[in-house]
């Protein structure tokens, strides 16, 4: 054993550096957030509760059935049924969602070539029933009215997803533009 | 009409020092929380100043599980033991100016027998729980007693002969101008250590030891009975905080303070008590668990050879 061992040995210096470090906390702010009474602001593109985007021009869902991100979905919690109409385009009758069964990958965003889906940054909801969180189509809708109401909804699928389709694009080249993340 | 001043005495004493267990684990989250970056009860009460009552109420209200393979009359006493000899201590300790309620001759040997029956209750409510945890806390809670009762003993010996006498307000009446401390280093860091061991406080928190044994010696118990042992635990650490604050750092003594006057000494008293306590938190908040056979091979090895040699240097010097 070295002198040095000896001296850190006998005044227990690595104690004393670790009682140092303790104290430095118990004198910094601590980083808790108390947070039902401090909310936090969801981060800019955190993935919440679904939405089904609701069409500005028509008023109607944007979806049309191609069942792409039901065939993506990891856990299998989209449910969509479609029906022939009148020109023998899909009608999507239901479009369903188990939310306690997502796990907020968002490939289904990722994969929707209309923008019609995305995660909304509302991340509190909570309930006592299962069935509370079985979203049918017209509940999907109203959390797009309710969470991504105005310009925040096109305005979030621009900024953090990114669909394919040429019409899609058109329609976002036309409105004001933030900052493009991506 | 002495016996009635006496009593009233004890009632005051035991419902401040009742308030205080009640309080002292208050403090104790609230600092561990700070060190851990947290902040600790926030929610019961300003601050979580209610916390320790709702917990009171909560621990009183819970249900008394009594196992039922176990020694019912010893599962029953043990944690009475803990805190009757937790609580009787401070009848010895002189609070302030020759306010003790009882000025005992041998003090700090009434403390060491009354904290090493302290330590019966952990054994037994260990063997009466009649579960592994509860008993390997148990065995080795009395291996720990024995290793450190000695050194805690043998470090205050050194300041027994400094002062002369084995009387608490004599020891404190002793340091009135210069502390034990400086003169006793040796004895008063393995006193610190053993004390530390034998109220059971992380580091050397084995019988309890939450990661290995569930809760050890008290896993078998819930509710009141629980909450006794907690209290057992607490008493033990003022005692021992006070113990050292008396034969170390000179207990009442201190400048006079503006304002309160004549009751400084209690306020010294008090202050330097905290001190210690708040010593008992940090050291829980920054170090791990010591291994079992290193807890006994500091014990034996190290601390009870350094008590003794205290001791020598301590006669030699008198005796020059």
């Amino acid at each position: 054993m070295t002198a040095s061992e000896l001296i850190k040995k006998i005044f227990f210096l690595e104690i004393i550096k670790g009682l140092g470090l303790t104290v430095k906390h118990f004198v910094s702010p601590s980083i808790t957030r108390q947070y039902p009474i401090e909310k936090r602001e969801p981060v800019p593109g955190a993935r919440g509760l679904h939405a089904l985007v609701r069409d500005a021009e028509t008023g109607k869902e944007r979806c049309v059935g191609c069942g792409l991100c039901a065939a993506m979905c990891p856990s299998q919690c989209i449910h969509i049924y479609t029906s022939e109409g009148e020109e023998h385009q899909k009608i999507v009758d239901r479009y369903e969602v188990e939310v306690l069964r997502c796990v907020y990958c968002a490939l289904c965003v990722e994969a929707c070539p209309y923008a019609a889906l995305v995660l909304t940054d509302h991340f509190e909801y909570s309930g006592y029933t299962r069935e509370e969180f079985y979203y049918t189509k017209e509940m999907l809708l109203a959390n797009w009215d309710k969470y991504m109401s105005g310009d925040k909804g096109m305005n979030y699928i621009k900024n953090f997803w990114r669909p394919r389709s040429g019409d899609f694009a058109k329609k976002v080249e036309s409105e004001p533009a933030e900052k493009v993340e991506k | 009409m002495e016996l009635l001043l006496m009593f009233v005495k004890i009632l005051v004493v035991v419902t401040i020092f009742m308030i205080h267990l009640l309080y002292v684990q208050y403090f104790e989250r609230k600092v561990i929380g700070h060190m851990q970056a947290r902040m600790g009860p926030m929610r019961v009460g300003w601050h979580g100043i209610l916390q320790p009552v709702a917990d009171a109420l909560k621990l009183f209200f819970k249900e008394d599980i009594i196992p039922s393979q176990s020694d019912r009359p010893i599962f029953f006493v043990a944690p009475i033991i803990g805190v009757i000899a937790g609580v009787s201590t401070i009848a010895v300790i002189p609070l302030w100016k020759s306010f003790s309620i009882a000025n005992l001759n041998i003090g700090i040997l009434y403390i060491l027998a009354l904290s090493s029956i302290g330590s019966f209750s952990i054994i037994l409510g260990g063997w009466a729980s009649n579960s592994k945890y509860s008993f390997l806390g148990g065995l080795r809670s009395s291996a720990q007693v024995i290793s450190y009762e000695i050194s805690l003993g043998l470090s205050l010996v050194g300041v027994m002969m400094m002062a002369g006498s084995a009387n608490l307000s004599d020891i404190v009446n002793a340091q009135a101008n210069s502390w034990f401390l400086f003169p006793q280093l040796i004895a008063f860091f393995v006193f610190l250590v053993s004390a530390i061991a034998e109220t059971n406080r992380v580091p050397f928190d084995l019988p309890e030891a939450e990661t290995e044994l569930v809760a050890g010696f008290a896993t078998e118990y819930s509710g009141m009975r629980w909450a006794l042992f907690f209290m057992a635990e607490y008493a033990g650490m003022f005692i021992m905080s006070s113990l050292a604050v008396v034969c170390f750092m000179g207990g009442w003594n201190g400048p006079e303070l503006p304002l309160v006057g004549e009751y400084s000494g209690l306020l010294w008293f008090v202050l330097k008590v905290y001190g210690f306590i708040f010593f008992y938190f940090w050291i829980r908040a920054t170090l791990p668990r010591y291994r079992y056979d290193q807890l006994m091979s500091l014990g034996w090895k190290i601390f009870i050879p350094l008590a003794l040699l205290n001791v020598i240097v301590t006669g030699f010097l008198r005796v020059l």
